[in-house]
């Protein structure tokens, strides 16, 4: 019985051996272990042993019904793995293609360069005030004295509608708005859209600045040198940037200075100027009723179309405003 | 102002190159915009004198010419230029000479007969154009051998700076070496001597100054039986040309040259010319002046005018008439040497379409007590020029009106507190020293008065920026804004801009940035439901009118992009726009935006479709809800120019229309300059700058029962008015109700649709029961019944 049993073990693996479909298998186990399957036979014949015999032969018999089982089971196992496999391979698709859906636009570089500027500043405690584009004479020259005769506003091209009413040539005037809503001291900046009446490869009618001022017991101008060159070194992430401060003239500051930083943008190191800046005049501070013995102020305006051709590598300040989208899908 | 170097260093010669000086000017407040050579580098150019000149004898154009260079013995050069004649001085590049160009001059042979050198043209040497077709002439004085560069002082620079308008004392020779003087410690000198000219007999030019205070001072003098053959030296011609001034004839060179030497603009009038007395005064009604430039002006009653009894000669310190003007003929001349009051002067040239380096100096400020030193000057050089007798001086003065500097007091203390730098009492007298202050000393620091020229000088900060100035804004201590630290207000339902603009980039936006002046005949033509507001001077007419919605700049960069190959735009603005109510202009902030091509990039999957009204309105509604608004703002039917009338809304929040969008009419796409179906919309920025403060609800632990209904309507009601019949029903338990599904065709009646909503329906504390539930959704059926004729499907 031993050989016979060996035999159909033998036979029982060669065959789920041989076996590629589960349907298959499932034939097998009936043909060894259904009820008329040969290892069931097998277990019938046990009545025909003697006691003694009985157990042993039934123990064979159930380790052969197990091996044939196991056979079975690791058959179908094997079966299914490569059931799945064959199905997920038909399932493979090309991870390489683009994704679907929208893609994302993008901030116009102005703005960007105007958040970078705001965060800065508002992070070291000021205010971000906004005013009017179109101003009044008060506010954009008379306040900042600039009187009607002052030669300075030759300087200006400015936009007119009447006689008092002008597009703004700077943020300045927002400078005196806060000044007269709010008391002192103050930290403020004020970034918007300014307009000069001049047009050319280097000029745009419309441009953006961002006003500074402080207005303190003590603030100085040794501070607003510091003050700017600290920004300047922050805003283009380089801490040796090279800035000069040179004299100059607004009548709203006294003293003033246009500041210069060393670029290398044009390949020679030029100085390029990128803002101007000075103490508050006095008569301005008049002018909003603070006191000039007491308080000091210190303003500053930066041109951002200049310090973002400066930051961004932009060699042609027009584009700012063609919108080409080649050139804004430049900055998202 | 253009400074030519070699002159500036006649004046003050501090030991710095020429960048180091330009650099040093930047720093002293003089901003030097750039330096250029007078001439472009060449060698072994020198003075010669044609000895003969004879036919090339196989060429007709050429000429054999025997030239003095200065050597032992003449050189021969064939000579192409037609003016070459025996005796004449010209510039000889000589063998080995390397002219502008890389151009080496070497022995050759011109068809045969040896020439060794050149005879060189202006152009050949980079040389200002002389106005000759041929060699450039030299004078007959000139000496031989002298190299061209030293003879026609060509290793100069012309420095150009940048003059604020404070700084009217630097417009002239004198005045930038004054500064230069005293920030670099260098003495300042004077190169010429001051000469009292020999003067006889009156000067019968009579003066009548009717207005005193716009002109308080004015000078004058005759002079007659001068060499009228005179020329120009060309050293003065030089200097002039450097400066920027065309030469013109001796009297008005010299006018010219001691305007740009000393800073004091004068005029020359050719005395036989004027009819009776000068007068100094006001233009009169339909007086007319024709100008030394031919142009005919027509004069107003607020223009100050030197006239004659024929009436106006000059307009004041601007420019001279034609009539008057000095000639090759003129033989007797009147000097004019004044100083007019800016205020007469400042726009006057402007308003006549003029700008002269007169007029330049005279609105600005010049010193008032420098004409009698010019003056003086002027006739010094032209009567060692041209010899001639000088009649004695006529002057009028108006004491009154002469700026007279006041003594303004300084506090140490302040130069601390503005400057933030304590500096040496010494050396804040030292700085007032060299710029030559007068200085007195007192209990609360000094008592500075500044010299006449320095009118710019006025209040205690302007003393102190000279200070600053002086000491080097660069070597100011770094010192930090000492402020208390002060928290913010931050409310919270503030929306930020930048998360606006966010959420739309998200969305595949391009922010762009346009012009917020348009042209006005488009602006009309879509818009012109809105009153808007024109520049009195704009740049050019498609930049007139102020724009009165986002719309024109978002179309114009559409045409722009799709003319450039760009098919698909998403394009968003935000910016004020400007209207006109009652009278009153009004600035708004708004954010607006337009999509034009299809929904996606180009993509593989071929899933893809050209926009439509409800993408937009999707994006739309992203900024709504990002908003205190969220869901309150119906969009409700409209009919506005610039849009399709079957596409288009108005957001409407509480009976206010805060924004706009819809389909560009397609019969406005072709003067818009677009193509395709663009979508455009526009919202007032106040709406959605407000968020709301979350105020949280317990979740109900209860389940929520959903049931579907759908209605037919009528196919044109707006779905809209049935979520209003249907909301109108009181209910605490009515959570949600959602459109899923509308449908026009087959089992329905063509002129209805079918709408299917599911309603969501939840109580806070407890499971409904069935009889709650329906008895909402009868209710509801019954709403839409009654309020928009409903009839469940």
């Amino acid at each position: 019985m031993q050989e016979k049993l060996q035999a159909i073990v033998a036979q029982a693996k060669e065959t789920i051996h041989s076996v590629s479909e589960l349907v298959h298998l499932d034939e097998i186990r009936v043909q060894y272990l259904g009820k008329k399957g040969e290892l069931t036979a097998m277990m019938k014949t046990l009545g025909q042993l003697s006691a003694e015999e009985r157990p042993k032969a039934g123990q064979i018999i159930n380790e052969a019904k197990q091996s044939v089982q196991t056979f079975l089971s690791e058959k179908k196992a094997e079966l299914e793995e490569s059931i799945l496999a064959a199905k997920l391979a038909g399932e493979t698709i090309d991870v390489s293609l683009p994704g679907r859906g929208l893609d994302t636009g993008g901030l116009h570089p102005v703005t960007r360069t105007l958040r970078r500027i705001e965060t800065i500043f508002s992070k070291a405690g000021f205010d971000v005030a906004t005013g009017p584009e179109i101003e009044d004479d008060w506010h954009n020259f008379e306040a900042l004295n600039i009187p009607e005769t002052h030669p300075a506003r030759a300087m200006h091209d400015t936009f007119y509608f009447d006689e008092s009413t002008v597009l703004r040539t700077h943020t300045s005037g927002v400078q005196i708005r806060t000044m007269e809503d709010q008391d002192a001291p103050m930290r403020v900046i004020a970034p918007g859209r300014v307009y000069r009446c001049d047009s050319d490869q280097t000029h745009t009618p419309m441009f953006h600045q961002v006003e500074g001022l402080i207005i303190e017991e003590n603030a100085s101008f040794a501070q607003l040198r510091t003050l700017i060159i600290e920004f300047l070194r922050q805003f283009f992430e380089d801490e040796n940037l090279k800035v000069r401060f040179r004299p100059s003239y607004f009548p709203f500051t006294e003293p003033s200075a246009e500041v210069d930083i060393a670029t290398n943008l044009f390949g020679d190191g030029r100085w390029i100027e990128v803002l101007g800046c000075g103490m508050v005049h006095p008569n301005v501070l008049k002018n909003v009723d603070v006191d000039s013995e007491k308080y000091t102020g210190l303003a500053f305006g930066l041109g951002v179309e200049r310090l973002a051709m400066l930051r961004y590598g932009v060699t042609d300040l027009r584009q700012f405003f063609e919108n080409d989208l080649r050139f804004l899908k430049q900055f998202k | 102002m253009k400074v030519s170097e070699s002159w500036l260093r006649e004046w003050v010669n501090p030991e710095w190159d020429t960048n180091t000086l330009a650099e040093e000017l930047s720093l002293a407040g003089l901003e030097v915009d750039g330096i250029e050579p007078v001439a472009p580098a060449f060698t072994h150019v020198v003075v010669a004198k044609v000895i003969s000149v004879e036919k090339h004898p196989d060429a007709d154009k050429l000429n054999v010419t025997q030239v003095d260079i200065g050597a032992d013995e003449p050189v021969q050069i064939v000579c192409g230029a037609k003016n070459v004649v025996a005796g004449m001085k010209a510039c000889c590049a000589t063998v080995g000479a390397v002219l502008p160009g890389d151009f080496k001059i070497k022995k050759a042979k011109l068809r045969g007969v040896p020439s060794n050198g050149m005879l060189c043209g202006a152009n050949e040497l980079g040389l200002p154009d002389d106005g000759v077709d041929g060699l450039h002439v030299l004078p007959d004085d000139a000496p031989v051998g002298t190299d061209l560069r030293e003879y026609l002082d060509l290793n100069d620079q012309v420095i150009d700076v940048d003059l604020t308008p404070n700084r009217a004392d630097c417009l002239s020779i004198a005045g930038v070496a004054r500064d230069v003087a005293a920030i670099g410690h260098v003495a300042f000198k004077q190169p010429f001597e001051n000469v009292i000219t020999d003067k006889s007999g009156d000067c019968p030019q009579v003066i009548d100054i009717a207005d005193a205070h716009a002109c308080p001072k004015y000078l004058g003098c005759i002079v007659e039986d001068y060499n009228t053959f005179a020329q120009t030296p060309i050293w003065m011609k030089q200097r002039l040309e450097r400066a920027g001034v065309s030469p013109k004839n001796l009297t008005v060179d010299i006018t010219n040259y001691v305007m740009l030497e000393l800073g004091q603009p004068m005029h020359a009038f050719d005395a036989d010319k004027l009819k009776g007395n000068i007068q100094v005064r006001m233009a009169r009604p339909d007086e007319k002046l024709m100008t030394l430039e031919e142009k005919e002006l027509s004069l107003t009653a607020d223009t100050l005018v030197i006239a004659d009894d024929n009436g106006p000669v000059a307009l004041a310190g601007i420019m001279g008439g034609l009539d008057s003007a000095v000639s090759d003929t003129t033989s007797r001349l009147f000097f004019e040497c004044a100083h007019f009051a800016p205020l007469n002067i400042i726009g006057k040239a402007r308003q006549y379409g003029l700008h002269t380096d007169s007029s330049h100096r005279f609105e600005r400020g010049v010193d008032a007590f420098l004409p009698e030193k010019a003056l003086e000057r002027a006739l010094q050089l032209f009567s060692e020029i041209a010899g001639g007798r000088i009649s004695n001086i006529v002057s009028a003065t108006n004491e009154l009106g002469l700026h007279q500097p006041k003594a303004i007091q300084l506090r140490p203390e302040r130069i601390v507190k503005l400057l933030g730098v304590e500096i040496d009492d010494a050396e804040v007298e030292g700085i007032f020293e060299r710029l030559h202050f007068s200085i007195e000393k007192n209990a609360s620091g000094w008592a500075l008065t500044a010299p006449t020229y320095r009118f710019d000088m006025e209040i205690e900060a302007d003393l102190i920026e000279e200070v600053g100035r002086v000491f080097g804004y660069n070597n100011l201590p770094e010192t930090e804004v000492q402020a208390p630290m002060r928290l913010p207000t931050l409310p919270e339902s503030e929306q930020e801009l930048y998360l606006v603009r966010k959420a739309l980039v998200n969305r595949g936006f391009h922010e762009v940035i346009t012009y917020s002046f348009v042209e006005e005949k488009l602006q009309q033509k879509m818009v012109p439901e809105i009153p808007h507001i024109c520049l009195q001077n704009p740049i050019s007419d498609d930049m007139k009118a102020m724009r009165t919605t986002l719309f024109p700049g978002l179309l114009q960069t559409i045409s722009y992009n799709q003319k450039r190959q760009q098919s698909r735009i998403r394009i968003f603005e935000s910016g004020l726009v400007f209207t006109r109510h009652n009278e009153q202009t009004q600035q708004t902030p708004m954010i607006g935006g337009a999509i034009v091509g299809d929904l996606n990039p180009a993509n593989w999957s071929g899933e893809n479709r050209p926009v439509d009204f409800y993408d937009l309105k999707g994006d739309v509604e992203t900024l709504l809800a990002m908003s205190h608004v969220q869901d309150k703002v119906r969009f409700e039917a409209c009919e506005f120019t610039i849009f399709h009338p079957g596409q288009s809304a108005a957001l409407v929040l509480n009976g206010k229309t805060v924004g706009l969008m819809g389909q560009l009419h397609p019969g406005l796409v072709k003067s818009a300059g677009v193509s395709g179906k663009v979508y455009l919309f526009q919202m007032d920025l106040a709406t959605i700058m407000e968020t709301k403060v979350p105020a949280a609800q317990p979740i109900s632990k209860f389940p929520e029962v959903q049931r579907d209904l759908a209605f037919v309507v009528d196919a044109t009601l707006p779905v809209q008015a049935l979520l209003d019949a249907i909301n109108n029903v009181q209910s605490d338990i009515l959570n949600v109700v959602e459109v899923f599904d509308i449908y026009q065709g087959e089992g329905i009646d063509e002129a209805q649709k079918s709408i299917a909503l599911t309603l969501k329906i939840q109580h806070q504390d407890r499971t409904l029961q069935d009889e709650e539930v329906d008895q909402l959704v009868d209710q509801v059926i019954l709403n839409a019944k009654e309020r928009v004729k409903a009839e469940l499907r």
